[in-house]
């Protein structure tokens, strides 16, 4: 009889235990336990301020955390792994006055690739990107979206294991936006760890296969998407009708949750009485009862004192 | 340390590519081809237009006397060569002639006792250019105790021209010396001879050899106790100064592209640092190797390279490197502390303040190398690059023991600025907004 095989499970990109970093009075991440499969795709939402970037420069080592224990790649509250991984921060930086292929050769071998490998590399991301006949401009001579990709290819060129992005698809336009996005799906199919920071919810949800939500510093979501819209339940009605978003304040009960000018997303104690309250006075187009969108479930949370905050609803990723 | 040699190369390749250092290297050299060009250029455009000049000599007696020595002049200036040929090690090498302007001199006679609309009428002269200038001499001027201030006035609307009056009162006073002695009944000739300048020799001291033969003193030379040093230290003064405060422009751009936060994930902020001052020490040493190449080069030509002692090129390297760790290290980490250039500048100000010590002291040490003062001001780290520099530079030079001390000291002084500037650089990298007080710097020297 074979011996029983037992599946291990493999290590996980990152692993935070009760993290907490503060700067001054004021508290960036508190008490923060994240973990992240290997091979996933993470997307960190939050509101403006919330710690996400501080939560990155955490995984980087880049900050130091006052307490808890930082685990990347393997290595455990060191810089060990920092080589391993790739990184575009929300605000872009190139050096303005080198040409593309020197800026892209110095972060190559700032992260340890030989010059020769660093080179293969660079020439396969330009062409990859559409921009080989830019190699040897300055940078300062790009234009925004160019500049964009160029800071893409810095944070890949080294092949990184984990590939940390704050905030990728920010100012691109929608054909650059989809040249990084296929970048980044074909870097995870290739078996890169994934973590990205976004406002964007309708990319987070179409993405990512976690979702992990800080609110000034707390951990307020962690999870699959499923598992998160699960969590909330069927509680969130849309409405296509005549008459509107001023017709649908008028009546009782409803909670005006989004008006996306031709349909509405609202909530109500009770689906079945709004539609025989709606149904005489117009006419009902489309009536859908649905789980919330993340962007949905983003507002609830972000809304000053929301009640959400109290309760952590974690599902997924692991911790 | 590959990380730290990865950072400390670009910044030499990014800072020797640029055009500010191709400037930067040729601006020296350019600035003084164009100051003695323009001083050339300045002397062959000299206004030689003659000077006119009315004379009212009260005494009667030194009018023609003066206008005789005018003359001479005038004649001497029309026969003499624009240039003159000087032979330098084989060489030979045409040297213009400074031009002077003719003095025209024309005489006044005073009609009647009114001095004073005699004046105003030579001064509307002046006035309407018909005169450059007008003298008036003293009715007593000859006499032996006329010392009052008015015997010679001198009237003029350009009172920055000053060949005409220097001349004026050499010549005069020299013919009234000649009268004087003469009505005195004394040969003037004679009292020239008895009262003749001794010149004074400057000689450093003798020596003896170990055989007991003993060398006789050897005349000053000015060019090795005062040329060499001064310009020495003047010259590792410019490169340090041309090369430190850079550093505080690049890491401040850095932090304001938002640079530093890409670095910075790939380098610890401490081989960021390091690699960014070892980058500004190669690029210095670069500037200063051809700056001492171009210097040593000319004093070889004009034989003038034994003048400068070999060693002072192994010290003049060794304390560039140590001025540039201290200072470099200080102005990365205001860099680092400010947001905005202003900041910086207000910042930077105690930095350079402590950078210029030995610049408002230089003269003091070079009278007196070796008093109290200025050993202490060598041994005081951030003077030491320079000072001890300059005193090394001035023969006889230092013992042993006090650049040996001095060296430790300015190290561990060197360290510590590394170290807190680490300490700041650390945190203020990626710190944004307003700059950070005094004390909130030295918090962040004591954080953990």
């Amino acid at each position: 009889m074979p011996p029983p095989i037992f599946a291990v499970p493999p290590r996980p990109a990152v692993r935070l235990i009760n993290v907490t970093k503060t700067f001054g009075a004021h508290t960036a991440v508190r008490d923060l336990s994240l973990t992240v499969p290997t091979g996933c795709t993470y997307g960190f939402i939050g509101p403006n301020g919330s710690g996400k970037t501080t939560t990155i420069r955490i995984l980087l080592h880049i900050f130091h955390p006052d307490s808890g224990e930082v685990e990347v790649l393997g290595e455990r509250s060191t810089r060990a792994a920092n080589d391993r991984i790739g990184y575009l921060p929300e605000e872009r930086g190139l050096y303005k006055k080198m040409t593309v292929r020197r800026v892209l050769a110095y972060y190559a071998a700032l992260k340890g690739m030989a010059r020769a490998d660093a080179a293969r590399e660079i020439e396969k991301w330009l062409a990859k990107m559409g921009l080989s006949e830019w190699g040897d401009k300055k940078v300062e001579a790009l234009s925004k979206g160019m500049a964009q990709k160029i800071q893409f290819i810095a944070a890949v060129v080294a092949r990184p294991e984990l590939l940390i992005l704050d905030e990728p698809f920010s100012g691109l336009d929608p054909v650059n936006l989809e040249v990084i996005r296929t970048a980044i799906l074909e870097l995870r199919a290739a078996g890169t760890t994934v973590i990205f920071s976004t406002h964007d919810m309708a990319m987070a949800e179409t993405m990512c296969d976690f979702i992990f939500m800080i609110y000034r510093g707390n951990k307020v979501l962690d999870g699959t998407l499923a598992d998160i819209q699960r969590s909330y339940g069927e509680d969130t009605i849309r409405v296509s009708c005549d008459g509107g978003v001023e017709l649908l304040r008028s009546l009782p009960g409803v909670e005006l949750v989004r008006d996306l000018g031709q349909s509405q997303e609202l909530r109500h104690p009770d689906p079945q009485t709004l539609l025989r309250d709606l149904a005489p006075r117009t006419i009902v187009r489309h009536f859908e009862v649905t789980k919330p969108s993340l962007h949905d479930i983003f507002i609830r949370i972000a809304k000053p004192d929301a009640p959400e905050l109290a309760a952590p609803k974690t599902t997924g990723g692991g911790s | 340390m590959n990380k730290v040699w990865c950072v400390a190369s670009t910044e030499y390749l990014n800072a020797v590519r640029s055009k500010a250092f191709i400037l930067g290297v040729l601006l020296l050299p350019v600035i003084m081809a164009i100051s003695i060009g323009v001083q050339v250029y300045a002397q062959k455009k000299t206004d030689l237009t003659p000077r006119r000049l009315a004379v009212l000599d009260r005494s009667g007696q030194l009018y023609e006397a003066l206008a005789a020595k005018a003359n001479a002049r005038n004649d001497a200036l029309r026969t003499q060569p624009n240039s003159v040929s000087v032979e330098m090690q084989g060489q030979r090498l045409k040297m213009d002639l400074p031009q002077q302007p003719e003095f025209v001199l024309e005489q006044f006679m005073l009609s009647g006792d009114d001095l004073k609309a005699a004046e105003l009428q030579l001064s509307e002269r002046v006035r309407r250019k018909e005169l450059f200038a007008f003298l008036i001499i003293g009715q007593h001027i000859l006499a032996p105790d006329a010392t009052n201030h008015t015997e010679l006035l001198y009237h003029t609307q350009t009172p920055t021209f000053h060949e005409l009056p220097s001349w004026l009162d050499n010549t005069l006073n020299a013919e009234i010396r000649e009268r004087r002695f003469t009505a005195a009944g004394v040969d003037s000739q004679q009292v020239r001879q008895l009262s003749r300048q001794v010149p004074l020799q400057r000689l450093g001291l003798a020596q003896q050899k170990t055989t007991g033969e003993v060398i006789a003193a050897k005349l000053e030379n000015r060019i090795a106790t005062h040329a060499v040093p001064i310009g020495a230290m003047m010259l590792l003064f410019m490169v340090v100064m041309s090369s430190a405060p850079a550093l505080l422009n690049t890491v401040l751009e850095e932090k304001m592209q938002k640079i530093s936060e890409v670095l910075l994930a790939s380098v610890s902020p401490f081989q960021l640092m390091l690699g960014k001052l070892f980058g500004t020490v190669l690029v210095s040493l670069t500037l200063s190797t051809l700056y001492l190449v171009s210097v040593a080069w000319m004093l070889w030509k004009f034989g003038l390279l034994g003048h400068v002692p070999g060693h002072l090129f192994a010290w003049f390297f060794l304390f560039q490197l140590l001025a540039l760790l201290m200072f470099g290290s200080m102005f990365i980490a205001v860099g680092a502390a400010c947001s905005e250039i202003r900041d910086a500048q207000n910042l930077i100000v105690p930095v350079m303040m402590v950078l210029m010590i030995p610049m408002l002291t230089w003269m003091a040490v070079l009278q007196s190398p070796a008093s109290p003062f200025s050993r202490a001001l060598s041994l005081f780290p951030p003077a030491t690059p320079l000072i001890m520099f300059l005193r090394i530079a001035i023969p006889p030079g230092v013992p042993g023991w006090e650049i040996a001390l001095s060296l430790v000291l300015t190290s561990l002084f060197t360290l510590g600025s590394v170290w807190v500037s680490a300490k700041i650089f650390r945190l203020g990298i990626l710190s944004q907004g307003q700059t950070p007080s005094i004390p909130k710097l030295i918090a962040w020297v004591f954080s953990k």
